[in-house]
């Protein structure tokens, strides 16, 4: 008491921490810390010339991180006092979220035609906001805050525990409420989006939460192992337990924006700046899934019998929701979304599985869709008119003429889209719906194959108005940059590599999962 | 029941009382008000329950500083003495169904679920000690995490309200200075918006 | 109800009466002190018609403000303005329920008192009111409270003035706050500790924190000051621009009532510095306080008032010497300097704890606190004298050049 010495106290010892195995997620927040003291301390001109290389380089490093864990070491244990599962699908979640941001980074630092507002705190229409706009500044903040997200994002599916997860869940979506107010053009919309996202986010957070209240109260303990183990005991209050999943449940298909928790979809994806699309569309969703398969897979698994029914209701809808709702679309970015949403419900066929092959189906899924999605995201970047990008729908008319390669290669990520053979699209959809068909969910797989044919209708629509209508006078033209070319052609690669010759991911895909999750 | 038991009984009701009030009252400070003493009474709660360190934190962060900044921003923008007519949503008896509604079925939840389950309240339970070691040790990674949570936040407030973005002060020559410079920066700020 | 808890309960009512007491008389006094001290710096005499001295005043006055009339403004909201000044009274008072203010006083009896029954006490008795395991966290909890009253009293007048002075008062005691809860956690790191009482008998053990932790005391002083609105930190009552702010509307008990609590905080938040930076009620150089018995807890009482009426005059000090702040140099001065240095010193301390503890092996408090204290040395210069280019300690020179700089600047005509 009366000495200095307060760290020899003797109750509270250091807890182990794996600082190997927790690598990647601290490469990515330090780099964001970086970024912010790059913000504080080096002068305003050459901010953007610091931050994206550093950015990159923290995410690239600790991609490289990921790699070597996983080949390398047997990651067979929760780390942090058993906070964290660093195991194989939590490697190869993390693995694919990094080299996804990556890619959205890329788009995220064009500066040829900036996607973010020069000042977000000028009001629209302002005097200020035409001003800082022909100051040509930037808001280099949006750096730190991209990778705070991707580090939320590897924390999300990593989590051991429901707090810990849930922390994970808000990291990731703090900074994505803020990037999705920040758009250059049609401010009013993206600032909507933004509030529109916030309120529905703190809401399904407070699902979230609520759900781990009870769940505490059924087991005892938040941690997935603990609540497996105390299921397996089948003791403790029923009411709690189904109640505590249900509420769970609600969090996390709003993150992976399943029907009936998806209007905020379309909105947020239309309004974001595209770049930030691109990073929801594909990084969100791919740690909202692993987050969904780690609590179904290890905290649930005993009690699928109870919400499997309820899964497969919400696949069923969200597929058939999400196809038909996206043909009446007329804005591309929101004919995404809704692709976006049906893509959704087929990962929930995955998730359904509950097996080893559905896990590694699904995994192999969310790298697939990952990889078309932002290539498809960074095409709707480069059309563009005099008020921005171009995103009607009837403005594509005539693209295939004017600009054939682009618009090829864009028909070519929605047939992926679609899950025609030869794109990565039709393997993932394979596996995913072989899992579930093995899991005995042959309805879910007549669903997901019927929801796939109406999809393909609105997707083969917009190859035709790209290829067979004549061009408007004033049509957008395509602008082509190196970053986002380099973004693109990756996309590109992937969808091809992983259609073409999918082994060696599938192979990977599966040896993570025979890793199973650590408990 | 024990004196514990009818205490802790009072202040549910104060709790539950007061934050009914919030959203029936046609007064904006007095609902902010209201929130004061349903935060306080559940402070209380806490207190009851032996969570001391809750207790206070409850009273320092919802009491003495969420509900302040509520009430600066409501004095700054608008702070009617009297009633405004405003207040009252036409949407108010679907919002009493749904709260209802889900007061209800919380509440069921909640009384199926735990049935006559009873802990007794241990004292020193919820101590500073306590907190502290739980945190400091099963929770470190969380706690760190939440950190760089703030951080965030903080990051994108300043993106949100920082109007002096692109116009650089002229003599911005110390920008590297450790400890800031409070008199340049925040005044010379306010003499570039009053130029233009 | 045992007889233990019952010789509780009546300790623990005599302590709160005595406090109570204590503090209500003595910002009675604090008033006439103010103005002789006030007097005393200005070559005058002050006041000196009422009672030998002048001693009387301060009932004079608190006979003259119950005499007077009580207004109510027409459109005021009544029952808010009426709660108001009691609501900013009332957290200083709970404040100095968590203060230690002498040794633990020996104390044992057993008697029967009628049909209330038997009555125990046994052992040292803390001279303090409620010995709070959490004490920090409830000062701050209860000091952050004391911005309601002055902002309800600002809104409920309904006049402009007054809500302005409100704003000022809550976005100043918000903004202070934090730089005031940051300079304690030094001082818990040092005692390890987070309860007062456990604070004081760390400073006994070694040095006072004033020496091994400097800044922090000097983050809190100036905090504390601006948490009670005090000069150079009155903004909110600043009479000049706001015709004395949030209490203009307010007459008779009802307008003494804020200046009670204003006293009531300065006192408060002087026997705060003595207990976390000077002391306690430690009698410095001499172990005999710590012995236990009737005399060392009266001469330890005597010791701490004698510390607290050196803060209160050294307040009353600083009230009559500097002039008021601007107020955005107010919000620079919390935010831009204070918060950033307090965050950082806090790392620094943690730092310097750790290597004392770890790699100097020196184990004596006292050893330890003079390391820390050189530390402070070093880094006070740095600070003051180094990276200080005129920024808060030679007033707005700086400012000025600035302002001369755009004054040379060709103005953009609109």
């Amino acid at each position: 008491m009366n000495s200095v010495s307060v760290l020899a106290a003797p109750e509270i010892h250091a807890p182990p921490v794996e600082f190997s195995q927790l690598a990647p997620m601290l490469i990515v927040f330090g780099a964001a810390i970086v970024g912010v003291l790059a913000e504080a301390f080096v002068a305003r001109p050459a901010r953007y010339a610091v931050q994206f290389p550093l950015a990159l380089v923290g995410l690239a490093a600790a991609f490289c991180w990921t790699l070597w864990l996983g080949f390398s070491e047997k990651p067979q244990h929760a780390a942090a006092d058993g906070a964290v599962a660093v195991d194989g699908p939590t490697l190869f979640i993390q693995g694919t979220i990094l080299v996804l941001a990556m890619l959205s980074l890329l788009l995220i630092a064009e500066r040829a035609q900036d996607a973010f507002t020069a000042q977000a705190a000028a009001l629209p229409g302002s005097e200020a906001e035409q001003e800082s706009m022909a100051d040509g500044g930037i808001q280099t903040e949006i750096f730190p805050l991209t990778l705070f997200a991707v580090g939320g994002m590897m924390l999300f599916p990593a989590a051991n525990d429901l707090l810990t997860m849930f922390v994970g869940l808000e990291v990731m979506s703090l900074p994505l409420y803020l990037l999705c107010g920040l758009a250059r053009r049609r401010r009013l919309l993206s600032q909507e989006a933004a509030v529109k996202y916030f309120l529905l986010g703190a809401f399904s957070s407070a699902f979230f939460l609520y759900g781990t209240a009870l769940l505490y109260g059924y087991a005892g303990s938040v941690r997935l192992s603990a609540i497996s183990a105390a299921l397996s005991r089948s003791g403790g209050s029923e009411t709690l337990l189904l109640a505590g999943v249900a509420l769970l449940s609600v969090g996390l298909l709003f993150k992976i924006g399943a029907v009936p928790f998806h209007p905020w979809k379309p909105d947020v994806y239309q309004g974001a700046p595209t770049p930030i699309t691109a990073l929801m569309a594909s990084c969100t969703v791919v740690a909202a899934v692993g987050a969904a398969l780690r609590v179904f897979y290890v905290a649930f698994e005993t009690l699928r019998w109870d919400w499997r029914p309820m899964m497969w209701g919400v696949a069923i809808l969200t597929m058939m929701v999400g196809a038909i709702v996206a043909i009446t679309q007329t804005d591309i970015k929101r004919m995404l979304a809704y692709s976006s949403i049906a893509h959704g419900g087929f990962l929930l066929t995955g998730i359904v599985a509950t097996s080893e092959s559905g896990l590694s189906a699904t995994l192999f899924y969310l790298a697939a869709y990952g990889f078309t999605t932002v290539g498809a995201f960074a095409i709707v970047t480069m059309v563009r008119d005099t008020t921005g990008e171009a995103g009607h729908l009837g403005r594509w008319a005539g693209l295939g003429r004017r600009s054939p390669v682009i618009a090829g290669i864009f028909a070519f990520f929605l047939l992926a889209f679609a899950g025609i053979p030869l794109t990565s699209g039709f393997t993932g959809k394979f596996a995913v719906f072989q899992a579930a068909a093995d899991g005995g969910a042959v309805p879910l797989v007549i669903v997901g194959v019927l929801s796939s044919a109406i999809a393909a209708f609105f997707y083969v629509r917009v190859i035709v108005v790209m290829f067979f209508s004549e061009p408007e006078p004033d049509a957008p033209s395509v602008v082509t940059t190196a970053t986002t070319a380099t973004a693109v052609a990756l996309g590109l690669t992937a969808t091809v590599v992983l259609g073409v010759l999918p082994q060696p991911m599938l192979d990977l895909a599966g040896q993570a999962a025979t890793q199973l999750f650590v408990r | 029941m024990t004196a514990q038991e009818i205490v802790f009984l009072l202040l549910g009701v104060v709790t539950v009382g007061s934050a009914v009030l919030v959203v029936t009252t046609r007064r904006l400070v007095h609902a902010a008000l209201w929130l004061v003493v349903s935060f306080g009474a559940l402070a209380g709660s806490y207190l009851v329950l032996t969570a001391e360190f809750v207790a206070w934190a409850q009273v320092l962060i919802y009491v003495g500083a969420v509900v302040v900044l509520l009430l600066f921003g409501v004095m700054l923008t608008e702070a009617p003495i009297g009633r405004s007519d405003a207040l009252d949503s036409g949407n108010r008896w679907a919002a009493l169904a749904i709260a209802t509604a889900t007061a209800g079925v919380l509440v069921t939840v909640v009384v199926r679920g735990f049935k006559d389950a009873y802990l007794p309240p241990r004292p020193g339970g919820g101590t500073a000690g306590v907190i502290g070691s739980s945190v400091f040790r099963g929770w470190v990674l969380p706690l760190e995490v939440l950190s760089l949570l703030l951080l965030a936040t903080l990051v994108g407030a300043i993106v949100l309200s920082r109007t002096d973005v692109v116009r650089e002060p002229s003599d911005d020559h110390d920008d590297h200075d450790d400890h800031g410079d409070p008199a340049d920066h925040g005044d010379h700020d306010g003499q570039g918006r009053g130029d233009a | 109800m045992t007889p233990e808890m019952k010789g509780f309960l009546l300790v623990s009512v005599i302590k709160m009466l005595v406090v109570f007491t204590v503090i209500m008389v003595g910002v009675a006094l604090l008033t006439l002190m103010e103005r002789k001290v006030s007097a005393w710096m200005q070559n005058r005499r002050g006041p000196n018609r009422v009672g030998p001295a002048g001693l009387l005043q301060p009932a004079a006055d608190g006979l003259k403000n119950i005499l007077k009339e009580e207004t109510f403004p027409a459109l005021a909201n009544r029952w808010l303005f009426l709660l108001a000044p009691a609501m900013s009274f009332i957290p200083a008072l709970l404040l100095s329920a968590v203060i230690p203010f002498g040794a633990p006083l020996p104390l044992d009896f057993d008697f029967t008192l009628g049909p209330l029954g038997q009555f125990v006490h046994q052992g040292p008795m803390p001279l303090v009111v409620a010995d709070l395991p959490i004490g920090f966290l409830f000062v701050l909890a209860i000091s952050s409270m004391g911005v309601y009253g002055i902002a309800l009293a600002g809104w409920s007048s309904n006049s402009k003035y007054s809500l302005l002075g409100g704003l000022r008062a809550s976005a100043q005691m918000v903004s202070y706050e934090v730089p005031l809860a940051l300079s304690l956690i030094p001082v818990l790191l040092l005692a390890g500790n987070v309860n007062f009482s456990a604070i004081v008998q760390g400073q006994q053990a070694g040095l006072w924190y004033v020496l091994p932790l400097f800044l922090s005391f000097f983050i809190f002083l100036i905090s504390g000051l601006a948490e009670t609105n005090r000069v150079p930190f009155d903004l909110p009552e600043a009479e000049a621009e706001l015709i004395a702010g949030y209490h203009t509307e307010y007459s008779a008990m009802k307008f003494s009532f804020f200046f009670i609590a204003e006293y009531a905080n300065v006192v408060t938040v002087c026997a705060m510095v003595t207990t976390l930076f000077f002391g306690g009620w430690d009698i410095p150089f001499t172990r005999w306080d710590e012995s236990g018995g009737v005399l060392q807890t009266l001469a330890t009482a005597a010791s701490f008032f004698v510390k607290v009426m050196f803060w209160i005059f050294f307040v009353m000090w600083i009230r009559w010497t500097l002039p008021r702040f601007r107020y955005d140099q107010l919000m620079a001065l919390g935010w831009k300097v204070l918060l950033p240095l307090a965050l950082a010193y806090i790392m620094v301390i943690c730092v310097a704890i750790y290597v004392l503890d770890r790699f100097t092996g020196l184990t004596d408090p006292i050893t330890q606190s003079l390391g820390l204290f050189g530390l402070n040395v070093v880094i006070a210069v740095l600070v003051f004298g180094l990276l200080d280019r005129g920024v808060f300690v030679r007033g707005s020179a700086r400012q000025r050049r600035a302002l001369e700089a755009t004054a040379r600047r060709p103005q953009v005509v609109t």
